[in-house]
């Protein structure tokens, strides 16, 4: 379904990413396993059409997407929960909600989505008018990724969603990403947690230094003997 | 005490007006992040559209809005993109002492164009009066309040309540947040920039009334709205035009009850006051 071919990429003409190719298919979750400064959110920032594509090609359903705007890229449902959560705190979650339906293709869905994600999320519906900033982090989570999906995507995009919670909330987050696994979404999953990780997904992607290191089925992946090296930085 | 309330009175209407003025100022601090110092010497521009308006066709001001305000907000709207926008984010003087270069361009091209001795642009309205008990009126006065809040009140609504309104919100809370979610974040800048110099359009119109115009005036608008918007906590809607009222109320009383410089002095010390023991502004929600 969306497809990386040998994309070197990054800020300011310096590459974080150099030649790296991905695939992720219809339906499948993917994850994305790195350590810090790996390279993952650059990556991720690639598809969303954030930071600039130096050579390579990005592919969407078979078509070369690598010149796509970024706000095209919403539309076309490359959808990111951003790292840190990043919702909008002095609005109230449903209009956190609303926004996340701002793009024109998901404002006539808007309703359903929103039924969509308050049964994800019955702890949203109950807290509709509440300002956003005044959530816990794990709130805060569920708003993001509720604001994901009212964008309409159709490869959902999560970075670090498990960052700064507690394990409670993380197997929460984790539950809610199988299920939405399971209703057929297609997810690309960056984590810096590997055996959580390996746990979920159907296939994972080891980047180092901005390259991939190990790729494969996410049995394989764990046991890998380079997993560990990358991680460790050796 | 007729003395007192007439002040509070024609503080209030006239504050209304600075109110205005000063919420187009937060609108764009808070989307774009800069203070745009020819604000005043927008102001003035719009001033100066109504009375050509008026010395070529006998246009009134509160008519010539319909066209100085499509005017004024392309003029933002290609400030803003070309010459604002290209060095937005970076160092917070650069904008400073861009906008004070804009600034001085309107003055001195208004002074090309108008020649620097004071005018006026006269109104059908500018000699109604009212007398409400012993309190008197300018129907002038009355005009701006009233469009002064209704604008403000249809501001609210929309930043409340309509897409483009949270995307402009979303912008100020979060701006990379809000371009993940397919918002144009340098789209919704021009955009609020221009709607913040459309509104000066409209609150110059409004001021115009009984005022002498001068090429130089633009720096007085300029204080008095930064003073409002400091006075607001800059992107508080309610408190800002409460700062407004304040301003406006302080100049009021100043005129009438103390000599011509002292007067003119007392918004000052009364902002300096106010900053001192409140240094937050007027807001009472943080």
């Amino acid at each position: 379904m969306l497809e990386m071919q040998g994309i070197t990429a990054g800020y300011d003409g310096v590459p974080a990413l150099r030649d790296v190719s991905i695939a992720v298919g219809r339906g499948e979750l993917v994850g994305l396993l790195g350590a810090n400064n790996a390279g993952k959110s650059t990556l991720i920032n690639v598809i969303s059409g954030t930071v600039p594509i130096m050579s390579g090609r990005l592919i969407l359903d078979g078509e070369d997407i690598s010149n796509v705007g970024a706000q095209r890229r919403v539309e076309l449902g490359l959808v990111q929960v951003p790292e840190g959560r990043l919702v909008f705190p002095q609005m109230t979650v449903r209009e956190n909600l609303l926004l996340g339906g701002y793009n024109r293709k998901a404002r006539p869905a808007r309703p359903a989505n929103m039924d969509h994600v308050v049964s994800l999320f019955p702890r949203l519906g109950e807290r509709l008018g509440q300002l956003a900033g005044t959530l816990s982090g794990g709130e805060q989570q569920m708003v993001a990724i509720g604001r994901g999906l009212m964008a309409g995507a159709r490869v959902l995009m999560l970075d670090e969603p498990s960052l700064g919670l507690s394990p409670l909330f993380v197997q929460f987050i984790f539950e809610i990403i199988d299920k939405l696994h399971a209703e057929g979404m297609t997810i690309l999953l960056v984590e810096q947690n590997l055996s959580l990780t390996v746990r979920h997904a159907d296939r994972c992607y080891v980047l180092e230094r901005g390259v991939v290191a190990v790729e494969g089925p996410s049995a394989t992946v764990a046991d890998d003997p380079r997993t560990r090296a990358a991680y460790l930085g050796m | 005490m007729d003395e007192l309330l007439q002040a509070l009175v024609q503080g209030f209407f006239v504050g209304s007006a600075y109110g205005l003025l000063a919420l187009g100022m937060g609108l764009v601090y808070g989307v774009s992040g800069i203070v745009n110092f020819a604000h005043g010497d927008f102001v003035s521009l719009g001033m100066y559209l109504c009375f050509a308006l008026f010395t070529a066709f006998a246009l009134d001001p509160y008519v010539s809005v319909v066209i100085t305000a499509p005017v004024m907000i392309a003029l933002g709207a290609v400030v803003y993109r070309f010459l604002i926008k290209p060095i937005a984010g970076r160092q917070l003087l650069m904008v400073i002492q861009l906008t004070l270069g804009v600034a001085l361009l309107i003055q001195n091209g208004l002074m090309m164009a108008f020649g620097g001795q004071p005018t006026r642009a006269p109104s059908m309205i500018e000699s109604k009066l009212f007398l409400v008990g012993d309190v008197v009126i300018r129907g002038a006065h009355l005009v701006a309040c009233i469009v002064s809040f209704a604008l403000a009140i249809l501001l609210y609504v929309m930043l409340q309540s309509t897409d483009i309104g949270r995307a402009i919100r979303a912008v100020q809370q979060e701006p990379r947040a809000a371009a993940l979610m397919g918002v144009d974040v340098g789209r919704v800048q021009v955009m609020t920039f221009a709607i913040g110099v459309g509104i000066l359009a409209i609150a110059a119109a409004l001021l115009l009334p009984g005022l002498p115009i001068q090429p130089t005036q633009g720096l007085r608008f300029t204080v008095i709205t930064l003073l409002v918007f400091v006075l607001g906590g800059m992107t508080n809607f309610v408190a800002i035009m409460l700062g407004g009222v304040v301003i406006g109320v302080a100049e009021a009383i100043g005129t009438i009850y103390m000599t011509h410089t002292l007067g003119q002095l007392l918004p000052y010390l009364i902002f300096v006051a106010i900053m001192l023991f409140r240094p937050q502004g007027l807001v009472w929600r943080s």
